[in-house]
């Protein structure tokens, strides 16, 4: 019997999507805003859309962050996407710098204005956010990104896969011990987002 | 690499999908719910719901299309068509929405843009500009576009590159252009105006209006033509003219940087 794994809402978007991916995989799932069921949680995964802000802010120095930092050090495995990736940082410049969990070595920096890229004999201006599809490597495979800020890893062994836009590679997923971020949207990945939550699910049930 | 989107779109009228000539004669073509799955598997990079007679008409039934859809595909969706209160984008972004197009309502009321991106994020929010080309340009000068609404029944007097510009100055995500001229033709996009607005504004343009083959999707996309973000196209895939993955294999032969077609794995 799988364990359930919880989906912690947190105010930073919308969950449908993310829950209906993991049902999808197998997983079942509860969603809460309660910092006690997340902190007896077995399996978390804390997605997060937007930026960060007041309400990281809050989380951070809230009892939701407080109940996230102990699933992380009991070691049991957790999840973070898009922004809930980031916020297992040290921080972000943006809007005039806010305070990650801390949890991993890092800061999260907006893509420089005006990159370009070579596409055949022509240059083309690349937009901020970073959206839409993008490889990651080692595997090459796609991945769904919205975003404009991306998480500069201090450490490189934290780095599992990047992916490269314009003049910067950034971690598009990270791994140490328990501990899974991923920068792409799996819920919106199709084949290869379902693939990776599976992995997760199963990788964290040994 | 970032790769441009191949997005196909759904037009609905009552609960079904149809696809309309110059928003005209419209001819029924299915489930919504059905035409999206087979879209997803078949790997489309986004999917796009429209709502097409929402202005003129008014009707409520589209959000339940939208929360039918969303839990039925792994990839963004975008919905559009008779928002005018942000209370629509909300009903809709809790339907299931990744994004919503508003089009009417930003050109009566441009504080809504503003609005909403601070509210939902820039990245929730495409303001889809539909344009019609002014004749009886004098010879030597760079054609005019105006700004249509209420699908395309209504002049603005809105020049269409300034209103895109606007647009995203006020906190527009994205733009879904439409050509009302090349609208359901079949006759390739308006690649001049597509250009011009992708070189213009700093967040992505999607070309849409007047596909009808795998060359007009290239035309679209490719830098010096239409230079856009992602290529929208509804009636050469609605009748099995051709698949999602035939079109990304026709611009990978030439040189367009998309994701590659699906592979089948087991879910």
């Amino acid at each position: 019997m799988a364990r359930e794994l919880t989906l912690v809402d947190s105010g930073l978007g919308n969950l449908a999507s993310v829950e209906r991916a993991l049902i999808q995989v197998g997983s079942a799932t509860q969603i809460t805003d309660d910092p006690d069921k997340v902190a007896t949680s077995r399996i978390v995964v804390f997605p997060g859309q937007g930026t960060f802000g007041k309400q990281t802010d809050n989380i951070v120095s809230g009892a939701m962050g407080e109940a996230m930092r102990m699933v992380i050090q009991r070691g049991d495995p957790f999840l973070g996407i898009c922004l809930g990736m980031q916020m297992l940082f040290e921080g972000s410049e943006e809007a005039g710098g806010h305070k990650g969990l801390g949890i991993l070595k890092g800061q999260c920096r907006r893509f420089p204005e005006s990159m370009t890229t070579a596409e055949g004999d022509r240059v083309r201006k690349l937009k901020i956010p970073h959206m839409g599809w993008n490889e990651v490597q080692p595997s090459g495979e796609h991945y769904y990104f919205v975003h404009s800020y991306y998480v500069d890893a201090a450490e490189s062994s934290d780095v599992m896969w990047s992916t490269t836009y314009g003049d910067i590679t950034f971690a598009s997923a990270i791994r140490r011990d328990n501990i899974y971020g991923c920068q792409f949207h799996p819920e919106k990945s199709q084949q290869s987002g379902l693939r990776f939550l599976r992995a997760f699910l199963l990788g964290s049930r040994q | 690499m970032l790769k441009r989107r191949i997005i196909p779109c759904l037009d609905v009228k009552n609960g079904r999908v149809v696809k309309g000539v110059h928003f005209k004669g419209l001819r029924d073509t299915g489930d919504p719910v059905e035409a999206a799955r087979a879209y997803d598997r078949q790997g489309a990079d986004e999917i796009c719901l429209l709502d097409i007679t929402a202005t003129t008409e008014g009707r409520e039934n589209f959000v339940d299309v939208v929360r039918h859809v969303a839990p039925q595909i792994f990839c963004p969706l975008t919905v559009g068509g008779g928002i005018r209160r942000e209370d629509d984008v909300r009903r809709l972004l809790n339907a299931g929405a990744d994004k919503v197009a508003v089009n009417s309502a930003a050109v009566t009321s441009p504080p809504l843009i503003k609005r909403l991106a601070k509210r939902y994020g820039s990245q929730a929010i495409v303001v889809a500009v539909d344009v019609k080309r002014m004749d009886a340009l004098p010879r030597d000068e760079e054609p005019l576009y105006e700004v249509v609404i209420h699908g395309g029944t209504r002049s603005t007097g809105l020049e269409a590159l300034r209103w895109c510009e606007q647009v995203t100055e006020l906190g527009a995500g994205e733009i879904l252009l439409t050509s009302m001229d090349k609208d359901g033709t079949r006759d390739g996009y308006d690649l001049w105006i597509t250009r011009e607005v992708a070189r213009r504004v700093p967040v992505p343009v999607i070309a849409s209006g007047g596909v009808g083959s795998l060359e007009h999707l290239r035309q679209g996309l490719a830098l010096g033509e239409g230079e856009a973000d992602a290529a929208l196209a509804a009636s050469i895939f609605h009748f099995g003219l051709f698949t999602i993955a035939q079109a990304k294999q026709y611009l990978l032969e030439h040189g367009l940087p998309v994701r590659p077609p699906a592979t089948r794995h087991a879910a």
